[in-house]
């Protein structure tokens, strides 16, 4: 492998078949995918529920493993990956963000950022001060020692923003990051998002059906009964969002 | 698999962080759920405490029952017969068989008491870690997502549960002797310490304390465990 391909893709995935044992029926989730995703790319995932999306998007984010083909990230296959390797790419390369938050409820903003710092063994004072930088990034200064149960569900998604960037990571997995938001608050958190990814240079994989990610998007996967329908770029889709906005209510 | 060595960014092992971190977790853990752990604790409490009452108040019979016979063998002494058979009296007017056919026909109904108070103990501390771990999925789903080796979410919760199994098992021990003591001497006076096997109910105590914590530590790493072997969305998507 050398330098050149490493730079290049964040995320690569060569035939990915993904199926699940529903009772007695299996059911083909993904059929076949082949995508390669660069650096620094901040890519949408679209498509309606049921189309794949979701396992899609966990097996380019290393959290669930295919039933066939390859999915390199980093340009390492992670089926190859033991354990402690699997842990150690969750923790130092990938940033995860939940549609739910996922926030632990007991601990405070700052404690929730520091923990992944903490598993890649981080002394506490330093994953502190990390923390509460990262926080003030994210204009959540003022709400270090809030718990989530305090905080708006806008103002939880940024704590899992700033928790997703802990580490430094260089992949940026949201999973419709402003499903539980409101319009204003999701333009905010993909406008974060946008930010963070322009100013650090991170890849931003996004799987959402929300069309405001589309603005900001530089390439949007289509996803559709488990196979690429097709990718666009920013370029050509802000045509046809103009056109479905004017026709009619798909926000 | 050499791809992995050595370039810049490569992967690496995760580290695994040393037991005082884990035991520092966890005891932040257990402080933040404080009401939650000592609902855990006092189900734990209760369930021991029944089971050791039981068995001391069973000690306590036996050992009045082996001072009476022994002041009837050794008629001796005047004044210690007559208090053992006013002991005796006092048994018998309680409904406490006394007879040998009696404490035959009587063994086999304190083996079912003390069953039945192991299976309470037994399901009452299960169910109660099961449902406190179980209502945890989602979190040991993000912890994975996070980089948590699946061994110390294992260990974080045995650390925890072995705290509140010490906890509530100690407490329970304790609050058990105490209240059968307390019930013995309220009936029987002084004579309830007089031939008081301690020996017998301190190895009660001990198989008490042993069960007690064997089975909180294993009802919380059995679901801990199948959580930290999940693929961390599996784990995340647990309805509970």
């Amino acid at each position: 492998m050398t330098a050149s391909t490493i730079s290049e893709f964040a995320v690569r995935t060569i035939d990915v078949m993904r199926s699940y044992q529903m009772g007695t029926e299996t059911v083909q989730a993904l059929k076949g995918i082949s995508i390669s995703i660069n650096r620094g790319e901040y890519i949408s995932i679209m498509g309606p529920s049921g189309s794949g999306k979701s396992t899609l998007f966990n097996m380019v984010g290393g959290l669930d493993k295919p039933s066939s083909g390859k999915v390199y990230i980093d340009e390492v296959d992670i089926a190859q990956l033991d354990s402690y390797e699997l842990s150690w790419m969750r923790c130092h390369k990938i940033g995860y963000i939940f549609q739910t938050f996922n926030l632990i409820p007991v601990m405070t903003a700052l404690e929730n950022v520091m923990m992944p710092m903490i598993f890649a063994g981080m002394a506490t004072a330093d994953a502190q001060e990390k923390a509460a930088e990262i926080l003030k990034r994210v204009e959540l200064g003022h709400r270090l020692m809030n718990k989530p149960t305090e905080m708006s569900g806008g103002q939880q998604q940024r704590v899992a923003i700033a928790r997703a960037f802990a580490n430094d990571p260089t992949i940026i997995l949201a999973d419709e990051p402003t499903g539980n938001l409101d319009l204003n608050t999701g333009k905010l958190i993909i406008e974060l998002l946008h930010q963070l990814n322009k100013e650090r240079g991170v890849t931003i994989i996004s799987a959402t059906h929300d069309h405001k990610m589309l603005a900001v998007s530089d390439r949007i996967l289509w996803i559709s009964d488990g196979r690429v329908e097709k990718i666009q770029n920013r370029e050509d889709v802000k045509i046809e969002v103009g056109t479905i906005e004017t026709g009619g209510e798909i926000l | 698999m050499s791809v992995k060595a050595n370039y810049p960014g490569a992967v690496r092992k995760q580290i695994k962080l040393p037991m005082s971190k884990a035991i520092e977790i966890a005891y932040k853990s257990i402080r933040l759920r404080l009401s939650r752990s000592l609902l855990v604790i006092s189900a734990i409490v209760l369930a021991l405490a029944f089971l050791m009452s039981i068995l001391t108040t069973q000690n306590v019979v036996i050992g009045m029952r082996q001072w009476i016979a022994a002041a009837n063998q050794t008629p001796a002494q005047h004044g210690q017969l007559l208090a053992a058979q006013q002991l005796e009296a006092r048994m018998k007017a309680k409904g406490i068989p006394m007879s040998a056919e009696e404490i035959q026909n009587d063994r086999i109904q304190t083996r079912w008491l003390v069953g039945l108070a192991l299976l309470v103990a037994f399901v009452g501390i299960l169910n109660a870690m099961l449902m406190s771990v179980t209502e945890r999925f989602r979190e040991i789903g993000t912890m994975k997502c996070l980089g948590a080796l699946d061994g110390f979410i294992v260990r974080l919760f045995l650390l925890e549960s072995l705290f509140q199994g010490v906890v509530g098992t100690t407490i329970g021990v304790i609050a058990g002797v105490v209240v059968s003591l307390a019930g013995a001497s309220l009936s029987y006076g002084a004579d309830a310490w007089r031939n008081f096997p301690a020996a017998t109910v301190i190895l009660a105590a001990a198989g008490c304390l042993t069960i007690g914590i064997v089975l909180t530590v294993a009802g919380a790493i059995y679901p801990a465990w199948t959580a930290a072997r999940m693929q961390p969305i599996e784990a995340m998507r647990v309805e509970t």
